[in-house]
């Protein structure tokens, strides 16, 4: 055994590298490393091995794993030597050994050393700790199927929720209507077949019943609108909104003959989202430009789209009635109007529609007017980050 | 031209009512025989001596036996299934809708809820279903 040391000379001698040198490399890893005999005695063990077991190499030598561990772990430890020795190549095997607490797993190496005539006289291990890696990959496993049971849990829920509201809105549309037929039914029996019997006045009170009665139907079906703008799956695909938008300026401007209303859409606006809501807010939105354009000499409205931070962000404009910012919050709530009935008919839920399918759809929307110079109103129909605010 | 009587199969008294004045309005003649539930209308189909009405009008929200079977019994029986069924009722339900038509409604209608509306959507489905529709024969060897 040579070290590094002087000569006679005082010059130093060349450092060999023996066993010295090489059990210092061995005894200083985290791995366990040892080394078997064919019939699975040991020849060598590391310092970590001594640690880890709390044995001493010189107790060990010449003992097999039947000797040290219990027998179903000797047995997996032989098997893989046999493994290694048959095979005449390295074996990586994941194998288990007790350690402080409870049994640890190991990722474990192990290679033949053959002699000159090709025969495998003994086979070293080289093992590595993963327990910690196998915890973490269980713990893993374990969220993800919490998550997925909360999933499945949250969608039953959302199918049993939206099963109510289907129930609810198809209540409503039968058993609430029925009494208002009645209501204006007899009130126009009464208009018919006792007119000699009711002056003006007596008439005129018949007329606001029936007008009441209207609204009120009205606002039901209204109701019914919004709901089925809340429970009809949301199934996003590829918009073409301009093609969308001239569809239904097409049937307003159709409905509406006397009138002459510019309106212009810009080409290429597209969306990924759900075509028939999306075309139930474009109703809502040129449909309401149309209206408050009605006392407007030459009215415009036009549908363009910018993209604010990488989100689309369409705009439908009109030079029309506009309304008072100050009443701009509660623009949105169901049967909130800025104007009487006298100015502009309506109930006053297009805008919570359009609100909750913009919603819906994880976007944001946001009106601007001014008395008499028009509305301006900006949508997003795509989700964003939480810092994005639409302007 | 069908004279034959107008099943009305409707539980509101009220909407009978009404209903019986806007035939009167518009000056139809036909007899209008009124069930006030599925298994009445069914009886008067089925039983014994069966009544041959010229048009059926159908409300699907019915006690006891509900609208839509009524509707898919009278299409299960031979006697009675190509009558002129109009399954006239308060809900445009889309669901409602769809079943009508799958069990063989021949028509859906939605009572609009002002008089005068009614009125005039009778006189529409009395012209069409009375006199302009020709309805299935009914005679020997058919």
């Amino acid at each position: 055994m040579s070290t590094g040391t002087m000569d006679e000379t005082g010059g130093r001698l060349p450092v060999q590298v023996g066993q010295e040198q090489l059990m210092a490399l061995l005894d200083h890893t985290s791995a366990v490393i040892y080394m078997r005999d064919a019939d699975g005695r040991y020849l060598l063990v590391n310092q970590e091995y001594e640690r880890l077991f709390r044995l001493r190499r010189e107790d060990i030598v010449g003992l097999t794993d039947h000797d040290l561990f219990p027998a179903a772990i000797a047995d997996e430890f032989r098997a893989n030597d046999r493994q290694a020795l048959a095979g005449g190549v390295p074996v990586q095997v994941e194998e288990q050994a007790p350690g402080e607490d409870g049994l640890r797993t190991y990722v474990t190496v192990k290679f033949p050393l053959v002699d000159a005539a090709g025969k495998a006289y003994a086979v070293c291990g080289i093992s590595t700790d993963i327990t910690g890696r196998k915890q973490a990959e269980e713990q893993v496993r374990r969220l993800n199927d919490e998550l997925e049971l909360r999933v499945r849990q949250r969608t039953a829920e959302l199918e049993a929720s939206t099963q109510e509201l289907d129930a609810f809105a198809y209540s409503v549309s039968h058993d609430l209507r029925a009494p208002l037929r009645s209501l204006e039914g007899f009130s126009q029996v009464l208009l018919e077949d006792y007119a000699d019997a009711l002056d003006e006045q007596a008439q005129g009170y018949l007329g606001r019943i029936q007008a009441n009665v209207n609204r009120m139907a009205q606002m039901i079906d209204d109701l019914l609108h919004l709901s089925r703008a809340t429970r009809t799956q949301l199934q996003r695909e590829r918009t073409d909104v301009t093609a969308l938008a001239r569809e239904v300026t097409a049937e307003l401007v159709a409905g509406e003959p006397d009138r002459a209303v510019a309106v212009e859409i810009d080409d290429g606006l597209v969306a990924h989202g759900d075509p028939h809501l999306i075309r139930l807010v474009l109703q809502n939105l040129l449909g309401n430009a149309v209206k408050f354009t009605a006392h407007t000499d030459d009215p415009v409205i036009r549908m363009s789209a910018q993209p604010q931070q990488g989100i689309d962000v369409f705009t439908v404009r009109d030079n029309g009635a506009g309304f008072d910012m100050r009443y701009a919050p509660k623009m949105f709530d169901p049967f909130q109007r800025l104007h009487s009935t006298a100015e502009f008919e309506g109930t006053g839920i297009g805008l919570a529609i359009v609100h909750r399918v913009v919603t819906r759809h994880g976007g944001q929307i946001r009106a601007e007017g001014e008395p008499g110079r028009g509305a301006t109103f900006r949508f997003s129909l795509t989700p964003a980050p939480d810092d994005w605010v639409l302007r | 031209m069908s004279d034959g009587p107008i099943l009305l199969v409707e539980d509101n008294p009220d909407d009978v009512l009404l209903t019986v004045r806007a035939f009167t309005k518009n000056h139809i003649k036909n007899a209008l025989v009124v069930a006030t539930d599925g298994e009445q209308a069914l009886r008067l189909l089925h039983g014994d001596e069966p009544l041959r009405p010229a048009l059926v009008l159908l409300d699907i929200k019915l006690p006891k036996i509900d609208g839509l079977e009524v509707l898919r019994r009278i299409r299960d029986d031979d006697r009675t299934r190509s009558l002129p069924v109009v399954v006239l009722t308060t809900s445009n339900e889309e669901r409602d809708i769809v079943d009508s038509y799958r069990l063989g409604a021949n028509s859906f209608v939605r009572k609009p809820v002002v008089f005068e509306e009614f009125v005039k959507a009778v006189n529409v489905l009395g012209v069409y279903w009375l006199l302009v529709n020709e309805p299935a024969p009914t005679g020997p060897g058919t």
